[in-house]
């Protein structure tokens, strides 16, 4: 069981990063706090989660990271979701689709 | 004003697997975060207390075991198995060699019939296989954790090679009867086997990489 729950996690958090890059590039912090706030706290990063994922991406091509000056003067390591990256999300996005909708149909939940 | 990658770097001093890119990021954020809760109205040393708290204790053990794992695992073909199976085969080469040539381990007998067998020639030689593998795993971009799991390889291997020794023979034992086997005496020598093909074999192939690194650092700072 804690295997599942541990496979949950990693793909949903997979799921949310690679999402919110494929809207605009991000830091670091920004996601953590984007995912936390979007999410009401429910699901919350931390760095060892964070940073050794998002390193994995990078790695993969999935993002590509550039150092860049923010507005405030300081620089910060955002993230960009590469082609490939946008590649993976698709398949992954119907994975957890049709994962929530088995779900909601064994259990009758209204919007799993 | 804190200085967030100086703190970083303190903490997560291990092997030194953290780069100067992933603690200036991991500090950036620290820093963000710490501004988010004097934002929130926190006082600066409350604010300061919370925001360390990230990167303390059993958090950052387990930070610093992720980008460990993730260092490891980074590119690991190429940078740690490669390199790794050079070792390992040069190693089993020269045990080959040396057993062509009737070169015998010495042979320590204690008590209860235990003996520890010495292949001193063997350990000797073994640092030449340790330093071409991190010299290789150097060569193919392998960081420092890399280049001493490259070679390390034989030890790891032999070391599992033995482990599973004991556990099938254990298996074994359980399908027969009367086996008579002497638990505490088989442990006893597995220890000693462990001692000789995993410990010292491993100093060894440590020494070499230590060496090798340091004839490697004195060529890069003559040229």
């Amino acid at each position: 069981m804690s295997s599942i729950n541990a496979q949950i996690k990693r793909g949903s958090a997979e799921l949310a990063v690679l999402t919110l890059l494929a809207e605009h590039p991000l830091h670091g912090y920004e996601i953590a706090k984007r995912i936390e706030e979007q999410t009401g706290g429910v699901l919350r990063f931390d760095m060892a989660s964070l940073y050794p994922m998002l390193y994995r991406f990078e790695r993969r091509s999935w993002v590509k990271a550039e150092w860049q000056t923010m507005a405030n003067g300081r620089r910060r390591r955002c993230y960009r979701l590469t082609a490939e990256g946008r590649k993976q999300l698709a398949p992954l996005r119907a994975q957890w689709r049709a994962f929530f909708q088995a779900l909601q149909s064994v259990t009758g939940f209204r919007n799993a | 004003m804190h200085n967030w990658e100086l703190i970083v770097r303190k903490r997560l001093r291990i092997l030194g697997v953290c780069s100067r890119e992933i603690t200036g990021e991991l500090a950036a954020h620290l820093e963000d975060n710490y501004e988010a809760l004097l934002h929130e109205g926190l006082p600066a040393e409350v604010a300061f207390h919370r925001t360390l708290r990230q990167i303390k204790g059993r958090r950052n053990r387990w930070l610093a075991l992720r980008f460990l794992k993730e260092d490891l695992m980074s590119d690991f073909t190429r940078k740690v198995a490669l390199p790794g199976l050079l070792t390992f085969t040069s190693s089993m080469v020269i045990a080959w060699a040396l057993d062509m040539a009737h070169v015998q381990p010495r042979t320590i007998f204690l008590a209860n019939g235990l003996f520890l067998s010495l292949p001193i020639l063997w350990l000797c030689l073994l640092p030449f296989c340790g330093g071409a593998g991190a010299l290789v795993s150097h060569r193919n971009g392998g960081s420092r954790l890399q280049r001493i799991a490259a070679s390390l390889f034989p030890s790891a291997i032999m070391g599992a090679v033995l482990l599973l020794s004991l556990v099938s023979e254990f298996a074994i034992s359980r399908f027969m009867q009367d086996s008579g086997r002497n638990w505490a005496l088989v442990a006893s020598a597995l220890a000693l086997w462990l001692t000789t093909y995993m410990v010292l074999s491993a100093i060894s192939l440590l020494l070499g990489a230590a060496v090798a690194e340091k004839v490697r650092r004195i060529s890069a700072s003559a040229t």
